[in-house]
């Protein structure tokens, strides 16, 4: 073929052995499933980070449906030295969206490989395909009507949970801790053998979504936020519906106020007394899920004043922190429960509690029940039009759940945002014990200045956190080489031993977490 | 027009009830279209941003937009909106999200 209409290779790869790669890949794929023109990998580089697209364009894009076809993918991969970032639904915005973490290398889009293989709703639980999405299981069991709920994250719809689940992100319901409630998974190891988790290798086993440890070491953990392998299948438990689901909202007027509804909600958390998670969002980002924009207010240049926040707070009634959460359970159980969540606000002598007969079918309260309780919508991408022209990475430190930790935290970020010229826009979304503090650093991508700003705003914010021994849960594919290096020297000379051991060509997403047997010296 | 969607849905969901491990047939699967219909790829994924209610994307609903400049955008994304490659939407979806979209009343004009 010699019609290939981009000059993207892998590195190290000259185009003649890439071509040849590209002959084997068709004849285990089909013509169809190999993509190599400029126009067909264009729509895997749309990415929301502070680089140029080029710096994350792929060579070729392959997709597969059948773990036999990742087998052979994989050969072909080790005989030619073909490195392959795998995606699943591919919608990872602010974290590096479906393009590779290194230019050059090849996609393996397993969207199409998209089969519900089981919903179980007796024993609750899930076993997907990785081209599933949160929305297609979605409409499954509600045509079945099936007794079950799901949790995911706000791009939800078009989401799907093995992707999702591969990258330990989060939802808002109380099965919002993904990772933690996944349950079997199959792997497609670098040497094409096929590895399941848990009690999946035993033969005739009907246990797989029943209990995760299996024998021996377990190894789920180790695939995720990794390079280890390619998941082609992921079981996870389901959260049975409960009879009432009450949903509600606590806003509180000063920013100040964060400390102590941390300290008030800790306890409500840890007794499961609220069992979701639960998220408290700040004045911009309630605003620009609410669908405010920031050129309704100013078009100043530089980070919103104060002033205007306030403002926003005055004439939409958001608070500078907005609450939500939710209880679940018989009528009996809703009842008591509310009664102690009350006398705690109560007790606080602030806090503005909204209900769900209060709020109506108005935003963002709606898109926050609705998330609470497995019902998709898209309602929280008006973040993305605070500013406009597709820049955001989220930047996402872990937090103990102790009120000043969450206010040294918040003022750490802000003053860093405000700094290069960007906004707070933040919640914090809250387990017992931690904090997913996420903060979405947005900026206009179409301005090169502005994007500048926002890579070096995102460099100093890792700097500065780091100084404090904070570290992110997660982050975009241009600085995963950089957190890497926070975690220290001696967990990466293990992940490294792991994969010299696994994938000894280093044909699996290198790069991936900073994994990388071509880049790492032992030393950073 | 696209065929109806419904008897698809019956048959997916009887494969599914009855074969839960079972390969539900790739052969059967290609020769479905993507989506089923433009009205439902518009309702699963496009509307959850478009539809006037939600107001995050520019509403599309009855503004004859052509076939190519919709492509377009749904291929390369544009600022705020995402790219969807053909793995997730292909050419004749959007087709068919853009005949239906032509179908659609254009929304009163706001005050």
């Amino acid at each position: 073929m010699s019609d290939q209409n981009t000059t993207v290779l892998p590195e190290g790869i000259d185009r003649k052995e890439f071509d040849k790669a590209l002959e084997k890949f068709r004849a285990l794929l089909g013509e169809a499933n190999v993509l190599a023109q400029a126009d067909q990998l264009m729509p895997y580089n749309k990415v929301m980070m502070s680089v140029e697209n080029a710096a994350h364009a792929p060579s070729a894009a392959l997709t597969a449906t059948t773990v036999e076809q990742v087998q052979g993918v994989v050969r072909i991969c080790n005989e030619h030295k073909i490195p392959v970032w795998t995606i699943s639904t591919g919608r990872n915005f602010g974290y590096g969206s479906a393009a590779p973490v290194k230019r050059g290398q090849v996609i393996l889009d397993l969207k199409k490989m998209n089969r519900i293989l089981k919903v179980d709703a007796d024993m609750c639980y899930a076993l997907v395909e990785p081209g599933v999405t949160y929305g297609q299981l979605y409409d499954y069991i509600e045509k079945n009507n099936l007794p079950l709920m799901l949790s995911f994250s706000a791009p939800s719809a078009i989401a799907g949970p093995l992707g999702n689940t591969m990258d330990r992100g989060v939802g808002y319901t109380p099965y919002g801790e993904h990772f933690m409630m996944q349950c079997g998974m199959e792997v497609v190891m670098a040497n094409g053998e096929v590895y399941r988790t848990g009690m999946g290798g035993v033969k005739g086993s009907n246990t797989w979504q029943i209990f995760k440890w299996g024998y021996g070491p377990t190894l789920d953990g180790m695939f995720t936020q990794a390079n280890y392998g390619i998941t082609t299948k992921m079981g996870f438990w389901l959260m049975p519906k409960p009879p009432v689901f009450k949903p509600f909202e606590v806003i509180f007027e000063d920013e100040t106020d964060i400390a102590e509804i941390v300290e008030m909600l800790r306890p409500l958390r840890i007794s499961g007394t609220i069992p979701n998670s639960v998220v408290i969002a700040n004045i911009l980002w309630e605003a620009g899920s609410g669908n405010v924009r920031r050129s309704q207010y100013t078009t100043e240049p530089g980070h919103t004043p104060d002033s205007v926040l306030k403002q926003i707070q005055k004439d939409t009634g958001m608070g500078a922190w907005n609450l939500y959460a939710a209880l679940y359970g018989t009528q009996e159980q809703v009842d008591v429960n509310w009664k102690i969540v009350t006398d705690a606000f109560k007790k606080l002598g602030k806090g503005r509690i909204v209900t769900q007969e209060k709020a109506g079918d108005t935003q963002p309260f709606k898109y926050r029940a609705e998330l609470m309780s497995g019902v998709p919508n898209l309602q929280e991408f008006g973040l993305y039009n605070w500013r406009g022209g597709g820049g955001s990475m989220w930047f996402a430190p872990v937090s103990e759940a102790r009120g000043s930790e969450c206010e040294k935290q918040a003022r750490l970020a802000k003053r860093v945002l405000h700094k290069h010229g960007l906004d707070y826009v933040a919640e914090f979304i809250v387990a017992p014990r931690d904090m997913h503090h996420v903060i979405d650093v947005l900026f206009d991508r179409t301005k090169e200045e502005e994007r500048q700003r926002a890579d070096a705003c995102f460099g100093e914010l890792l700097d500065e956190f780091e100084k404090e021994g904070y570290a992110v849960y997660r982050v975009n594919t241009r600085f995963q080489e950089r957190v890497a290096q926070s975690y220290g020297t001696v967990k990466r000379n293990v992940e490294h031993a792991i994969k010299r051991a696994l994938d000894p060509n280093n044909i699996l997403a290198p790069g991936r977490s900073g994994i990388d047997l071509d880049k790492y010296d032992g030393n950073s | 027009m696209p065929r109806p969607s419904r008897n698809k849905n019956a048959i997916r969901l009887m494969l599914a009830g009855v074969l839960p491990l079972a390969c539900a047939s790739a052969a059967y699967a290609q020769e479905q279209s993507q989506w089923g219909s433009g009205k439902n790829l518009y309702e699963k994924v496009c509307g959850h941003c478009h539809a006037p209610e939600v107001g995050v994307g520019t509403v599309l609903a009855g503004r004859d937009l052509p076939e190519a400049y919709v492509r377009s955008i749904v291929r390369n994304g544009f600022n705020a909106m995402p790219s969807f490659p053909a793995s997730y939407i292909d050419d004749e979806s959007i087709a068919q999200v853009t005949e239906y979209l032509s179908t659609l009343p254009a929304p009163a004009a706001q005050p």
